[in-house]
């Protein structure tokens, strides 16, 4: 069992739910503003993150 | 693309700008959308449900303390949450209204409070709206006295809706409650228009009663509502069960009758709880998201021949339009007939508007951003410039 593995699973879901929201906010163009880039570049490097934790723990 | 067999994924809200009158209040925040990730199985609130087997009595996740917090947001003494806004009208109807009993409802009510009525034996007494949509005080002393020459009593319950689902207009409850109390008639706000979007101070407005729908305007999932009292009504609406087994003797303990034992579990309470927090914040913008729906209502007027049914100035999101002598003119002429309007505004990223509609229609602009407002107000004038009607 590896706890690591649950956490990050759930934690990548959560950071593509926040990439979810950003694209409900920025419908129907998605042009985003500085900001909202940025938030969108954390998100996805926060998902990356997350996923290499998966990987690490369940494939490698 | 699918997310199960024969189960289209739903990717509206992230396509589209959704104006849909009923849907807008209900959009979940980010954080119930987590939540129903993480507590999407039936039975999951329940884990740590400990004597006496309540849902409201539960600690983790924080349930009880949900229940105590929604109470004092709301300015009511006892708060439950229920399946929907229907499931409180259902609730308090079959607890206060006996078989043959009047029920003062308006005529702007919503079906489900007519159902509750009913469905608890009681008879529907309308009170009339005035020329401008409006349920006023004096309306409703005369149709309380009305009542009372008819059936040598008074109702034992009246409902009315704060906010009403076909002008969004929003009614002067607190004068009316005034009323009500005069004749010793509790009175149950229907707030699923208002509680989650606006705010909200029950003992203020002086209402018995107060139901919000969690589905409806406290972006949660469905079915989802509430049901809040003040202490007087709440020993009778929320008491709990006497049944005995005439074999077993079993007993049941501290569940509610009128709950049914428990009520909402699983997701749509954790959905409700995760954006409460947002909820409770949102309400205090309430004058932008107004300003956002007037700048809107104010494009479509700028319309040649369009005009609002509801309240203008705009008090609320929810408005009630006539087209029929703008949009339903070209509809008259166009090859789409009357679905020009819906594929226009479709192509412009707008969905939410009934195909066909060029008539009498309505839309919520609730949640949308400054952006998007802007967006929605500019399409409106764009599909009638392209399509010849005259824009001031």
């Amino acid at each position: 069992m590896s706890r690591r593995a649950v956490d990050a699973i759930f934690q990548a879901l959560f950071n593509l739910s926040d990439l979810r929201a950003l694209m409900r906010e920025t419908a129907p163009d998605h042009a985003m503003d500085d900001e909202q880039r940025q938030r969108a570049a954390t998100y996805i490097e926060k998902t990356k993150r997350q996923i290499a934790i998966v990987e690490e723990e369940l494939i490698r | 693309m699918k997310c199960a067999i024969d189960i289209d994924v739903r990717d509206v809200e992230e396509l589209f700008i959704n104006i849909d009158p009923i849907q807008a209040g209900g959009r979940l925040t980010p954080d119930a959308m987590k939540a129903a990730i993480a507590y999407g199985d039936g039975y999951s609130v329940c884990d740590a449900c400990q004597k006496p087997f309540r849902l409201d009595y539960i600690k983790k996740p924080p349930i009880a303390q949900f229940h105590t917090d929604l109470a004092e947001w709301l300015n009511m003494d006892q708060v439950r949450v229920v399946p929907g806004a229907r499931r409180g009208f259902q609730a308090v109807a079959s607890t206060y209204v006996e078989k043959g009993d009047p029920v003062l409802l308006t005529s702007l009510a919503h079906y489900t409070e007519f159902i509750a009525v009913e469905q608890a034996g009681g008879i529907p007494r309308e009170i009339p709206k005035d020329e401008k949509n409006h349920i006023t005080p004096d309306a409703v002393a005369a149709r309380i006295e009305d009542v009372i020459d008819e059936f040598k009593r008074a109702p034992p319950l009246m409902f009315l809706d704060h906010v009403d689902y076909q002008y969004g207009n929003v009614h002067d409850a607190k004068a009316i409650a005034k009323v009500a109390h005069q004749y010793d008639i509790p009175i149950l706000l229907n707030g699923a228009y208002s509680v989650g979007i606006m705010p909200i101070d029950g003992k203020d407005l002086g209402v018995d009663f107060v139901i919000g729908s969690g589905h409806k305007s406290m972006a949660a999932p469905a079915p989802s509502g509430l049901v809040a009292t003040t202490a007087e009504h709440a020993e009778r609406v929320f008491r709990t069960t006497r049944s005995k087994g005439d074999i077993t003797a079993r007993t049941f303990g501290i569940k509610e009758v009128e709950m049914m034992g428990c009520t909402l579990m699983g997701v749509t309470v954790i959905g409700m709880m995760a954006s409460f927090p947002h909820v409770r914040e949102r309400v205090k913008h309430w004058d932008t998201e107004v300003a956002r729906s007037r700048r809107i209502v104010d494009a479509l007027l700028s319309i040649e021949g369009t005009r609002v049914l509801s309240d203008y100035p705009r008090t609320h999101t929810l408005t009630r339009i006539d087209t029929r002598n703008s949009f339903d003119k070209v509809a008259e002429v166009h090859k789409k007939r009357g679905f020009f309007l819906s594929n226009d505004l479709k192509k412009r990223g707008i969905t939410g508007v009934i195909p066909g509609s060029t008539k009498v229609w309505k839309f919520n602009t609730y949640g949308l951003t400054e952006k998007q407002a802007d967006h929605v107000a500019n399409a409106f004038v764009e599909v009638a410039r392209e399509n010849n009607l005259s824009v001031s």
